[in-house]
């Protein structure tokens, strides 16, 4: 599976440019973190990607195809978890995930619903109405339909809201597994969640891409930057982007901060994804 | 994605679903709504009653409840988001089609199980003239066809508007135009159709067909309404031009939805069944037409073929010219609007003929070019499909063409002749009509029909003479009983349907009883006369005439309802003679019904000419008991009434409360009133043989064209008496 967005711009009928000539190729297999700040053009990116929307300008192919001639072999090949998405509540789980998988056309349904139940931990709800659950259970069946018939292309936004942290630390694991052979693109603002199996990492902001890359790269632009220091002995100094502030047991407080250039009295940290992240944005910010 | 193959999971999906099991479960309980609130088919026969009425209200009610369910569900896919999973899976132009389909089906389901659910109660109301096919055809057009409507209508405004409020508010005036405006155009009431009456005796295909194009052009015109507000649907985050031309690229789309339409605005523009007769009733244009000089018609005959199935007849109308002026002339006929005149030979040859566009009383005129020749044989060859007069459009059904029935009035049966003078021996004329066998036929007059061949493929010709330029055909499945009465033979015919009905009321002894009573009474029925009467129960028509040895018995006089009505007689056989009676008070244009509560109507005479009959049948105490203390009772208990004492006090009760209170003053009034006061009036003028002799010489009055009504005042004057003389006392006592 193989995506290719070419020069693609993409403005809504208000004026409010979403994105700005991106460029990008996606390619399977491999688990692509998508990474912005609020309104940065993230769900008009995958909307995109799920022919929810046109571009204004540029074009994507799918396998070498035009989107807009391949838009039937884009959907039978796709699995989607939009961040804001509702479900039948009048049907059970697995009447509503045999609906979808029917809409995807699947022939063999029964296994391939069973598999995706268990893959979310969902065999006690099985049968029960999805008006009955809780907001992280219909989380998971969003997450499931997504997986029916293991589409070649899977598109998360923002799958583990709503998740207790050892859920999340399975769907991460689930997302890296599915990622094996296929392609995923998973949007999240939990930086942990991509550190933790994401291959490739693309950071966009107002609407263009400012990272494509491996997270070990996007952590080594920002080696030298990052710096942790007390906040009594701090100055007031522009281009300090403070990251953490740590209460100490000492009645101190512990401040970590990412910087262009360090001040001496900062002492240089190794950088993580998100100080890297949070480098990025920020440079971007003071530009 | 195959929407066919979506169907049965989006219309399991749509059965899930609480509000759709409460639509589907209002919509089988709302015929009960034309029993009670909502009943636009007047007529009383059991059919229209039992019937009609609850499946056009399961029309309206249904058709209403599953566009409320169309706009929910087209709503709530956007309103809870589940569009964000459906649309990455499959287009919004397939799941839109699927959705429609699947709401369709749901209305079929539910229709089907109306349908199971009402037949027993049907079964139990109509009686021994329940008939399935009816009933299926009832409900399935009245009904069933309403539904897919009222869906594809509340689909196309929200397709287009995406609003919910704004879809709601053009439905409701869609069809409150239906309802209103629109409620007596019989090609626009989409939600309601025209339907005033289904007949219980004999079929009901013409009303059907009727409703049934009405219905389906405007299927054509939805649909294709639909398909346009289908290219609208939003897509790819657009607005509506946008997503239209985007949709609009794959042609056959708008085609598709131009072709619906266009059949849709071709059927409402060339429907077939009413014909476009000048609504100037006063137009006298056909019968200022100048008669041919030296032209004159010696005689006339017709074969006329009708198709019971198609409901269409053809026919050979031959006629003998003598043509004295020696040069062309020109020959006028009446023919109905829905035939075609496929040839016109004059002594062998074609000859030039035209058909006018211009249409009076449901007729239109054919004009041909009779040749110099001294005998000309003109023979024209005609058929189609009768139309109705557009005058009548509301009341459709009168044309009824079937193995059970058929009528055929003068130009629907021939080309009438207009402006050619008969010789001295009139217009003589020879019919012969084939049947299929179980057909009886009736002309409306002095003839008498014969079986003259019978014919390999189940059907006869019969034949008859008579002598007009016109004339009226029955024909159906018959019962004939000849009756010994009134020094005259009575043909009693009535649908075989009706057998067990009229047995039960004893029709034939109640037939003999009230024509001897009458005739000696009053006097011989004026169409009686030639020793023999023809009484042909007709279809429902609403009214009646007569003729020469024949007269029309309205099916809805004999309904099982009406001879049991106890407001008419006391038993069925007594209703049936009252109902008779009306032979002698209340045919044509006796009494004037422009006032229907006046308390002098047909029936004042009638229930006291029934009382008479009855008690010399069954003696003065039974007559008494049923007849003048059933009348005292309801009188007393009239006047006895509160409101009818207070009427200040009327005005504020509900609508139909105080209608319930004046639909009883009428009835009370002409049905029992009236008799009491014509039974004072008897003893006043000094005892039945006084007011036998009054009511002969009014009977046998000479009629005044310009107002031919008998009046109260005439009969006042008759009996010699004032109105005050007759008023009641509240407290009646006779």
């Amino acid at each position: 599976m193989e995506i290719n967005i070419q020069n693609v711009s993409m403005s809504y009928p208000n004026g409010k440019q979403a994105l700005k000539n991106l460029n990008l190729d996606l390619r399977a297999p491999s688990l692509i973190g998508l990474l912005g700040p609020n309104g940065a053009g993230k769900t008009t990116l995958m909307k995109l990607l799920v022919t929810a929307l046109m571009p204004t300008e540029g074009s994507i192919l799918v396998d070498g195809q035009p989107l807009d001639s391949a838009e039937r072999l884009l959907k039978s090949k796709l699995g989607y978890l939009p961040q804001d998405f509702g479900l039948f509540d009048e049907l059970t789980v697995t009447q509503f995930l045999d609906y979808m998988a029917a809409l995807k056309g699947l022939r063999r349904p029964k296994a391939e619903i069973r598999k995706v139940i268990l893959a979310v931990n969902l065999e006690e709800k099985a049968k029960a109405k999805i008006r009955t659950l809780s907001g992280g259970q219909r989380q998971r069946v969003g997450i499931a339909q997504a997986l029916l018939g293991a589409p070649p292309f899977l598109i998360f936004d923002e799958p583990t809201v709503g998740l207790d942290p050892e859920e999340r630390i399975h769907f991460r694991n689930l997302f890296s597994r599915t990622a094996e052979d296929r392609l995923v693109l998973l949007s999240t603002h939990i930086i942990e969640d991509v550190q933790s199996v994401c291959d490739q990492i693309i950071v966009i902001h107002h609407g263009q891409i400012l990272f494509a890359g491996t997270p070990e790269k996007l952590i080594q632009s920002a080696s030298g930057h990052v710096g942790v220091f007390w906040e009594k002995d701090a100055a007031k100094e522009q281009g300090l982007r403070i990251t953490a502030r740590v209460n100490t047991s000492e009645g101190l407080i512990r401040c970590r901060a990412v910087a262009d250039r360090l001040p001496a009295y900062v002492q240089p940290e190794e950088p993580t994804l998100e100080d890297a992240y949070l480098y990025l944005i920020s440079g971007e910010v003071a530009e | 994605m195959n929407t066919l193959r979506l169907l049965p999971l989006e219309l399991g999906r749509l059965l899930k679903s609480r509000l759709t099991r409460i639509i589907v479960l209002l919509t089988v309980c709302s015929p009960i709504a034309g029993l009670i609130l909502y009943k636009p088919a007047s007529a009383s026969t059991m059919l229209s009653v039992y019937l009609a009425n609850p499946a056009i209200a399961g029309g309206v009610a249904g058709g209403i409840l599953f566009a409320l369910l169309t706009v929910f569900e087209w709503d709530r896919v956007g309103r809870s988001r589940t569009d964000a999973l459906i649309d990455a899976a499959v287009s919004p132009l397939i799941m839109a089609l699927t959705r429609l389909l699947a709401v369709l089906a749901a209305a079929a389901l539910t229709l089907g199980l109306t349908m199971l659910v009402w037949l027993p109660v049907s079964v139990k109301f109509i009686g021994s003239v329940f008939d399935g096919a009816d009933y299926v055809l009832a409900y399935l057009i009245f009904m069933g066809l309403a539904l897919p409507l009222s869906i594809l209508a509340a689909a196309c405004a929200y397709q287009f508007t995406r609003r919910t409020d704004l879809t709601l508010v053009l439905y409701a005036a869609f069809a409150a135009l239906s309802l209103t405006v629109w409620a007596d155009d019989w090609q626009l009431c989409w939600l309601n159709p025209c339907v005033w009456a289904l007949s219980d005796d004999f079929s009901n295909y013409r009303i059907f067909r009727s409703a049934a194009y009405m219905r389906l052009t405007w299927l054509a015109a939805l649909s294709g309404i639909w398909t346009i507000s289908y290219l609208c649907i939003r897509q790819y985050g657009k607005g509506l031009p946008t997503s239209f031309l985007h949709s609009a690229r794959k042609l056959y789309r708008p085609f598709l939805a131009l072709l619906l339409l266009a059949c849709s605005v071709t059927a409402y523009a060339a429907q077939p069944l009413v014909d476009d007769s000048n609504p100037d009733l006063t137009a006298m244009t056909f019968y200022e037409v100048p008669y041919a000089e030296g032209l004159i018609c010696t005689g006339r005959s017709a074969q006329v073929f009708p198709d019971t199935s198609a409901g269409t007849v053809s026919g050979t109308a031959t006629f003998h010219f003598q043509n004295t002026s020696g040069q062309e002339q020109a020959a006028a006929f009446g023919i109905n609007p829905g035939y075609d005149v496929s040839s016109v030979q004059a002594n062998g040859t074609n000859t030039p003929f035209s058909v006018s566009s211009y249409q009076e009383y449901n007729e239109a005129m054919l004009e041909v070019s009779i040749p110099s020749e001294g005998q000309v044989d003109l023979t024209i060859e005609y058929g189609g499909f009768p139309q109705e007069s557009s005058g009548m459009a509301s009341m459709q059904g009168g044309a009824e063409i079937s193995t059970e029935y058929l009528c055929l009035e003068n130009a629907e049966l021939s080309p009438r002749l207009l402006n050619v003078l008969p010789d001295e021996n009139m217009y003589p004329t020879v019919i012969e009509i084939t049947l299929p066998s179980s057909m009886t036929v009736i002309p409306f007059g002095t003839s008498e029909a014969q079986v003259v061949a019978e014919h390999n493929d189940g059907t006869k010709t019969w034949r008859y003479e008579s002598n007009s330029t016109g004339g009226i055909l029955y024909a159906g499945d018959y019962i004939r009983e000849d009756i010994e009465a009134g020094g005259i033979t009575i043909e009693l015919y009535y649908g075989r349907r009706h057998q067990s009905v009229m047995e039960a009321a004893g029709a034939a002894d109640a037939v003999k009883a009230v024509v001897d009573y009458c005739t000696e009474h009053y006097g011989p029925l004026s169409f009686g006369t030639g020793g023999t009467l023809k009484l042909i129960q007709s279809r429902v028509t609403g009214g009646g005439y007569a003729t020469n040895g024949a007269s029309l018995l309205d099916e809805a006089d004999f309904t099982a309802d009406n001879l049991s009505d106890t407001g008419k007689g006391g038993a069925a056989g007594e209703v049936m003679i009252h109902e008779l009676v009306h032979q002698w008070w209340g045919l044509g244009n006796m009494f004037d019904t422009a006032d229907g509560t006046t308390p002098w109507s047909a029936e004042g005479l009638t229930v006291y000419t029934t009382y008479r009959i009855v008690k010399e049948l069954y003696g003065q105490s039974y007559a008494q008991e049923h007849y003048i203390e059933q009348w005292r009772q309801a009188a007393d208990d009239y006047y006895l009434n509160f409101y009818v004492r207070n009427p200040e006090y009327l005005e504020s009760l509900p609508t139909d409360k105080q209608l319930e209170i004046t639909n009883s003053l009428a009835y009370v009034r002409q049905y029992c009133e009236m008799p009491l006061k014509i039974l004072k009036a008897e003893q006043l003028v000094g005892g039945e043989e006084a007011m036998d002799q009054i009511l002969y010489n009014l009977f046998n009055r000479e009629l005044d064209l310009t107002y031919p009504y008998l009046t109260y005042q005439d009969f006042l004057d008759a009996c010699g008496l004032t109105e005050e003389e007759l008023n009641l006392d509240e407290n009646i006592s006779l």
